[in-house]
């Protein structure tokens, strides 16, 4: 990965110390990182910041991992989400994907299993994009050209507002 | 008489994996650290052998943060080995304060521990006569009691007084309310009547007392069956 390719990255862990471990070796692969050590302060830089990934923690003090996870996919829809945790069951595994975690993690697993993990996420968020930005390029083009300006403004504006938000 | 055996059986046994479980995600929490710690420490030499310059006030913190995290590895598994200890002999001579620095020190594993003062750590407590390891599930759980409403950012101070002379008094005092009416529970007030610990009226929503016996006359005389 070359610096021009940067994906931004929410990291997110109680464990102060491992937070700062993993952050150095992850900017050493040229990930542009935020950090953030527990679930409020997680689901605030979201809202600030532009993320492309969000690797968090399960278990946390407060708000925990899951709700976090929760949280950052109703409001973030292209933000990929992976799960580290130190004790992953299969069950817990399942059910932070059923909530839409990309992946799930074991603590602490080799950095390139890490690396690997958020490339492949940055990249399915990124064609999830493509994908829609494609539906919403065919249905452009298939209005009809005889209809008045402002139906097609109507029309338009109908498809592309964000979910449960207000025009 | 059998249920209740049963059922203080099995409530002990979840304790006891409870804690163990803690203790386990405490170590894994320590080795992680460790191991990405060591990681960076790798990645800095690949990089020196690159030719770029290496910061030795990195490497300093980095062999800093494997020693302090050594350190904590070493007192969690000296928590553990009294923990697993406590179960070998039914009734002993406890240090009470001892048992309260252990109980703080293995609830603080939970997520939702809140912080734990001790006060009073000078005072010449005397030992009391009791189960080790019913005195530890009880004041675990009312630590966690009392951790439910002052969650991780309040603060739980614990007080222990000997002015009675039935028994020592131990006060849990939060910094926030505590739910007092749903005080004691079940769990608590099955292990407090084995224990002959009583509750004392004076709860406020700030403050937990007992009163633990110097002699436990319920439980003397019990012993495992040794072959």
């Amino acid at each position: 990965m070359s610096e021009n390719e940067k994906i931004n990255l929410l990291l997110v862990d109680d464990e102060v110390k491992f937070l700062q471990a993993i952050t150095y070796r992850l900017k050493l692969k040229f990930f542009e990182i935020t950090s953030a050590t527990n679930g409020k302060e997680a689901i605030d830089a979201a809202g600030k910041g532009r993320f492309d990934v969000a690797v968090i923690d399960l278990q946390m003090p407060g708000i925990d991992g899951v709700q976090v996870l929760e949280s950052l996919k109703k409001s973030h829809e292209y933000l990929e989400v992976i799960i580290l945790t130190g004790h992953a069951t299969i069950e817990t595994a399942l059910a932070c994907v059923k909530l839409g975690a990309f992946t799930v993690l074991e603590k602490s697993c080799n950095i390139d299993i890490l690396v690997q993990a958020i490339k492949d996420a940055s990249e399915t968020g990124l064609i999830k994009k493509s994908n829609r930005n494609e539906i919403r390029m065919e249905k452009i083009q298939a209005l009809p050209l005889d209809q008045p300006s402002m139906g097609k403004l109507k029309k338009l504006a109908r498809w592309i507002k964000p979910k449960n938000k207000a025009l | 008489m059998n249920d209740e055996l049963n059922y203080m059986n099995t409530e002990n046994l979840k304790f006891f994996g409870k804690v163990n479980a803690s203790i386990s995600h405490e170590l894994k929490n320590i080795l992680a650290i460790i191991s990405e710690t060591a990681g960076f420490l790798n990645d800095l030499a690949e990089l020196a052998k690159q030719g770029k310059e290496l910061k030795l006030s990195l490497l300093e913190s980095c062999s800093n943060s494997i020693v302090e995290e050594i350190q904590r590895g070493f007192t969690t598994i000296r928590q553990m080995n009294r923990f697993s200890h406590s179960v070998d002999v039914p009734v002993m001579e406890v240090d009470l304060m001892e048992t309260l620095e252990l109980m703080a020190g293995l609830s603080g594993f939970l997520s939702f521990a809140s912080h734990v003062r001790i006060e009073n750590k000078d005072k010449d407590i005397k030992t009391i006569s009791t189960c080790p390891f019913l005195l530890q599930h009880l004041i675990y759980q009312i630590l966690c009691f009392a951790y439910e409403s002052a969650g991780p950012t309040g603060e739980i101070r614990l007080h222990l007084s000997t002015e009675n002379d039935k028994g020592i008094l131990l006060s849990f005092f939060s910094s926030t309310q505590m739910p007092v009416e749903r005080f004691p529970d079940e769990k608590i007030k099955n292990i407090s009547d084995t224990l002959g610990v009583e509750f004392q009226t004076n709860h406020s929503f700030y403050e937990l007392n007992i009163l633990i016996p110097y002699t436990c006359e319920k439980i003397q005389g019990l012993n495992y069956e040794r072959k």
